[in-house]
């Protein structure tokens, strides 16, 4: 695989039973990559390793006087030196490659499960622990696989290095030899201290970014109502306990640069005590000497690898285990395929609640809970807690809905549950209280699969996005530009209330499903505005069937229908001024003042308190 | 091998800005400034750490010198030796150089740290100190993106590359000094290979950074493509957007690798040029050296010395190529932390005090472009105690009128005045002794109840703290929390609802005690039916207030005194409610709608 080769057409069907399965699994799938890695990354050390031999030819050779031997070495090391920069090179291309392969193959496993299980993922997992599998793990496996091959080649290096001075040089050989696993391990065991310091640090400091970007996200309310003080002292107080906690933790790390110092020091002086003696006694030449010293003092890059590895894998694995946690959910769509999609009437058989094909019908619902789950139901396939059992850990959810709740809406007669998820959400549209603008331009947003019959202009202007498009126009980067390739923020969050909901709107609108279920979709538009959606909202949509569940007048006013749904049935079918006039309970829940007052009377005697309330 | 020549730079830069940046990005000079400022603060500790570092190098020389010369000896057939000294000045000097590499370790994350400290807690500072206008115009994403992305980026730097690369420095230059020390013409060796490390580097610092940028900034893009299908997953199932998030997630990894294969590439250049550049040290010197030898004018250890010493060389060059690039990347987010500076804090004028509580606009012209006017001669009188409602379509300037009533923004000409004094002209502190606005954005800060509360009066008591939140009906829930007023809240604690969070932000309103109030919709992000309840509390906060209320609900507006249409950014109607509604205009048919 190379990397402009990525992203794969298909990251293929990952091995998630555990962690470290799927660890091998990705090592499977970039064998050939790994391979490679390992060859250049042997060439790059033995040529390394080498290098002390052809030093210390030079110096035997000017020992002995020979010019030509010295010419000899000369080019050795010029040979040697062209290989070690191939093989650094190429080890960096192929291992980093292989890095970038693993990264690449775990996002687009992540990203094909959680479009995948869409709505119900966050019920299963929170959310932050998905996202930080895509942040954080990623990177800690790529680290592992980027690693290994790099390891392999730096110990099978320095076993070379220990069988080549024990050929070359036996007596000091040896002690080499026997000196290398404690150099290689001797650091090791101090890698967990530090690394839980580390980790202590990074903890402190995503606590002191937090409150600074916390602080940051709400300076408006500091600056205008006080407290910046306050929050200062907080900030300076964490900043300065992630500084504590860096040094603590660079004290290990400094103890641990120590070790590596003088460990190798220390087989360097018996190197020289003991080869001096040996050279002296002319068992061995001055050349064998310096090479010795020199290939030890080189050991000290190979044996690094040793910490690195160990880090990364004691990184990598719980990492790996969150992965395949994460990429082990499913969502099981119990209907087979090929259905028609149905029409006509939707009906609730658990509210008893009929939209008449072709119709605006608004729903009022005295309670907001009742009527968001109202809303939900009415999509078919509720993400509601629990279709299927999934992984072990599965969070556990609240409010299991009672068994009589199951029972599935029905569009012109069919359970829209009996229908692949698919075919049902292409049927009816449930834009939802909250419903989420995707980062992108205004044109990328409104790019969803549609009818392809309402044109987005028109959405824009039934939904009165007018003022939105001058305020994109003017955040746009060269400003008062073309607000449809204007990125919207995410979330929206540049937008006021209303204006988020209006593009909400208009998207649905564009959409122009079968069946639009719309939940309080104008309640944060102001009145003036609201009634001009209310009105080009019910022409667009005519001859479609449109719910509406709302609460302002100006709104029931527009449908066709208003139905009134009282603790958990309909309780009232009309339109907005029959029932006004003719249902109490339908006064209660939609005009104010009655509601307000008879409010303030139970608070009032309720609890004993009088209060002022604002003068009428 | 044939690949890696000429990778062009991808076109799509993911770090391109995509919207408008508003916050000022600092020039080269307030930077330079800014870095001597603090290197000045912290000149003891940086002294230090450059004469710890050269202990530690000069220490690492002793090795190959006392090889050296016991190498001479050997070759001279020298009798005696010296060993036992010789094991004693090493083993010495190997003692040296362990404690002062950890200290040198040590010394240079302290002092990292505490600039890292110092950086962003100055950047802290300074933002909160920015002028409500700027803040409002600006937003805050701009400046949450520095104080997380940047601080982090920075954070990198100043732990590891500035002082990686101070040590770097001392140590090639120390090894340079000890190779001329040793044998003056080995040194000069060692030069032949300069104009090669500098054509190198040259041509790879040059594209390095801004690539680099890219690169992570298209890495980040992957990740928060990810993030938002997580978060939207209801709007994405309920929008059949599932095959496109997967496209969207695909064409962000192919621009992320793209730059990875730039940068992958312009690594496959520079690795080469410094391994080369290193080799033709090491041969030089042995060629130099070896001549020298062979011609008389070195002995066998000074080479070997020279040699050691040349191959030492390899790990501060790369130490300081490593760190470059990371030194210029910071650069960057530097500038961005420190363009705040730039922003002048306004102080107003501490004279400027007013007598008596009326606000009043007039003639009041303002636009947030320069030729283009959201409002035109707006005139508005709201004496003391009364309840003004704003009504009128969205983007009428109704929000804009509210915020400069409420002194955030002054206007282009005319006069917005709080008893005959300029709101303008008043420190940001003293307005909001007097005014205070309250919009939709109910930020519940990260930590304790306590401190959500405090941060309106920070010398109250409990008492005083629970008198606040029983005025807004808010005690009953808060009695009910296992640690009362030390329980967590804000993201990590214990989630609030909306509507306690409203609720929160009146208790601050009750604490702050202005006079005056300025509501911009305050409850409309709320479920309109759990916001009557709210409008419970915040009907008790107003009491005895001079209230503005932007209204979006007509309830509001008809229980105001006075009640102004705002269209185009002109008052059209202005008058009582039974006034406006017999008079038959705009507003009389709205209410009609409304009301049945």
């Amino acid at each position: 695989m190379r990397i402009h080769h990525l992203p794969y057409q298909d990251p293929g069907v990952p091995d998630v039973r555990s962690g470290t399965r799927f660890l091998v699994w990705l090592g499977r799938n970039q064998l050939g990559g790994q391979l490679r890695s390992l060859g250049w990354g042997l060439l790059h050390f033995a040529a390394l390793a080498a290098l002390p031999l052809a030093v210390g030819r030079a110096v035997q050779a000017v020992v002995d006087r020979s010019g030509s031997a010295l010419g000899w070495s000369a080019a050795l090391i010029a040979a040697l030196g062209g290989a070690i920069a191939l093989g650094d090179t190429m080890l960096h291309r192929t291992a980093v490659t292989n890095w970038i392969t693993a990264a690449a193959r775990v996002q687009q496993l992540l990203a094909r499960r959680t479009a995948a299980l869409g709505s119900v993922l966050t019920q299963r997992v929170a959310a932050g622990e998905v996202v930080a599998v895509s942040t954080g793990d990623v990177e800690k496996i790529g680290w592992f696989v980027e690693a290994l091959s790099r390891f392999l080649a730096a110990a099978l290096s320095l076993v070379l290095v220990c069988v080549g001075l024990v050929v070359y040089a036996p007596a000091l050989g040896w002690v080499v030899a026997a000196g290398m696993p404690v150099l290689a391990l001797a650091a090791l065991p101090l890698l967990p201290r530090a690394t839980r310091r580390a980790d202590a640090q990074r903890e402190k400091a995503g606590y002191a970014t937090e409150l600074a970007s916390d602080t940051v996200a709400g300076l408006r309310v500091l600056r205008g109502i006080g407290g910046e003080e306050l929050f200062l002292g907080r900030y300076r107080a964490a900043s300065q306990e992630v500084r504590t906690a860096a040094v603590r933790s660079a004290r290990m790390w400094a103890l641990i640069a120590a070790i590596q110092v003088v460990l190798p020091g220390l087989m360097l002086i018996a190197v020289v005590v003991y080869g001096a003696g040996l050279a002296a006694d002319g068992r061995i030449s001055v050349g064998e000497l310096v090479t010795v010293y020199s290939a030890v003092a080189l050991t000290a890059y190979p044996l690094r690898h040793f910490e690195e590895i160990a880090m990364a894998f004691s990184f990598s694995r719980p990492s790996a285990r969150r992965a395949a946690r994460v990429l082990a959910l499913s969502r099981t769509d119990p209907a087979e395929a090929g259905q028609q999609l149905p029409k006509g009437e939707l009906y609730d058989p658990v509210t008893g609640l009929r939209a008449p094909e072709g119709l605006l019908t608004a729903v009022v619902c005295g309670d907001p809970d009742a009527a968001g789950r109202l809303a939900e139901r009415l999509g078919g396939h509720p993400a509601g807690p629990d279709q299927e059992s999934g992984g072990a850990d599965e969070k556990a959810t609240t409010a299991r809905p009672a068994a009589e709740e199951h029972a599935s809406v029905r569009l012109g007669g069919v359970p829209l549950d009996g229908l692949p998820l698919d075919l049902a959400r292409t049927a009816v549209l449930v834009q939802d209280k909250d419903p989420v603008l995707l980062s992108g331009t205004l044109r990328e947003l409104l790019d969803v699969p549609s009818s392809g019959s309402v044109p987005v202009d028109e959405a824009l202007a039934a939904a009165r996005c007018g003022d939105v498009l001058d305020a994109l126009a003017q955040a746009s980067p060269d400003g008062g530009g073309d607000p449809m390739a204007t990125r919207i923020t995410e979330r929206g969050r540049s937008l006021s209330g209303g204006q988020r909901q209006r593009l909400a709107l208009a998207r649905s609108l564009v959409t122009d499903p079968q069946v639009l279920v719309l939940d309080e979709p104008t309640s944060a538009v102001d009145s003036h505005t609201e009634a001009r959606v209310a009105e080009s909202v019910r022409r667009l949509r005519a001859g479609r069937t449109t719910v509406v569940l709302a609460s302002s007048p100006l709104l029931l006013d527009v449908a066709d229908r208003v139905v009134l749904v009282h603790e958990g049935r309909v309780a009232a079918v009309g339109t907005h001024r029959a029932l006004l006039r003719d249902e109490p309970r339908y006064r209660a829940v939609v005009t104010r003042e009655t509601e307000d007052e008879k409010d303030d009377r139970e608070s009032a005697s309720g609890r004993g308190r009088v209060e002022m309330e604002e003068p009428a | 091998m044939s690949r890696v020549i000429g990778v062009a730079p991808p076109e799509y830069d993911p770090a391109a800005p995509e919207t408008a940046t508003i916050l000022p990005v600092a020039g080269a000079a307030t930077v330079r400034g800014y870095v001597q400022q603090l290197l000045r603060r912290h000149r003891r500790a940086f002294t230090l750490l450059v004469t710890v570092n050269a202990v530690a190098v000069v220490a690492s020389m002793v090795g190959p010198a006392l090889l050296g010369a016991l190498v001479d000896r050997l070759a001279e057939g020298a009798r005696e030796l010296y060993l036992p000294q010789t094991v004693a000045v090493f083993a010495g000097a190997l003692a040296v150089q362990t404690v002062f590499v950890r200290m040198v370790r040590l010394r240079g994350a302290m002092l990292g740290e505490e600039m890292l400290a110092d950086l962003r807690e100055d950047f802290l500072v300074r933002s909160v100190k920015l002028p409500p206008g700027v803040l409002e115009r600006a937003g805050t994403g701009d400046l949450l993106s520095r104080i997380t992305t940047d601080v982090d980026r920075l954070a990198e730097a100043m732990r590891e590359a500035v002082p990686q690369l101070a040590i770097g420095v001392v140590w090639a230059g120390l090894l340079l000094g000890g190779l001329a020390v040793t044998a003056p013409p080995l040194a000069l060796a060692v030069l032949v290979a300069a104009p090669l490390l500098i054509v190198g580097c040259r041509w790879y610092f040059r594209r390095a950074p801004a690539a680099y940028r890219s690169e992570s900034a298209g890495y980040a893009a992957v990740a928060s493509v990810l993030a938002e299908t997580v978060d939207a997953g209801r709007t994405i199932e309920a929008h059949r957007l599932g095959a496109r998030r997967i496209a969207q997630s695909d064409r962000r990894i192919r621009e992320w690798t793209a730059w990875e294969r730039y940068t992958l590439f312009l690594r496959s250049v520079l690795f080469p040029v410094v391994s080369l550049s290193h080799m033709t040290v090491l041969v030089a010197v042995v060629l130099v050296g070896g001549v020298g030898v062979l011609r008389g004018w070195l002995d066998v250890g000074q080479l070997t010395t020279g040699a050691l010493l040349a191959q030492m060389l390899v790990e501060p060059v790369g130490l300081i190529l490593r760190w470059y690039d990371e030194l210029q990347i910071a650069q960057v987010s530097l500038a961005r932390l420190v363009g705040v500076r730039e922003i002048e804090p306004d102080a107003g004028d501490p004279g400027v005090r007013p007598e008596g509580r009326e606000v009043r606009a007039q003639e009041v012209r303002f636009g947030y472009r320069e030729g283009v006017d959201v409002l035109h001669r707006v005139s508005l009188e709201v004496p003391p105690g009364t309840r003004v409602a704003l009504v009128g379509p969205s983007g009428a300037g109704k929000s804009t009128l509210g915020r400069l009533l409420a002194g955030i923004y002054g206007p282009r000409t005319g006069r917005v005045t709080l008893g005959a004094a300029e709101l303008s002209r008043m420190p940001a502190e003293r307005v909001r002794e007097q005014v205070a606005l309250v919009n939709q954005e109910h930020h519940v800060f990260t930590g304790s109840l306590r401190d959500n509360l405090l941060l309106a009066r920070v010398d109250s008591g409990d008492e005083e703290l629970w008198a606040a939140l029983a005025a807004v009906g808010a005690d009953g829930w808060a009695r009910a929390l296992a640690e009362r007023l030390d329980t967590a809240v804000g993201s990590g604690g214990l989630a609030l609802t909306p509507a306690q969070a409203q609720q929160i932000a009146l208790a601050r309103l009750v604490l702050a005690d202005p006079h005056t109030l300025v509501l911009d919709e305050a409850t409309s992000l709320l479920d309109p039916r759990a916001a009557r309840r709210l409008e419970r509390s915040l009907a008790r906060v107003l009491d005895g207030r001079t209230v503005v209320a932007i209204a979006h609900r007509l309830h509001t507006a008809h229980d105001a005194d006075v009640i102004a249409v705002v269209e185009d950014g002109r008052i059209t109607e202005l008058g009582g409610h039974d006034e406006l509604v017999a008079a038959g205009g705009a507003y009389a048919s709205l209410w009609r709608s409304w009301h049945g």
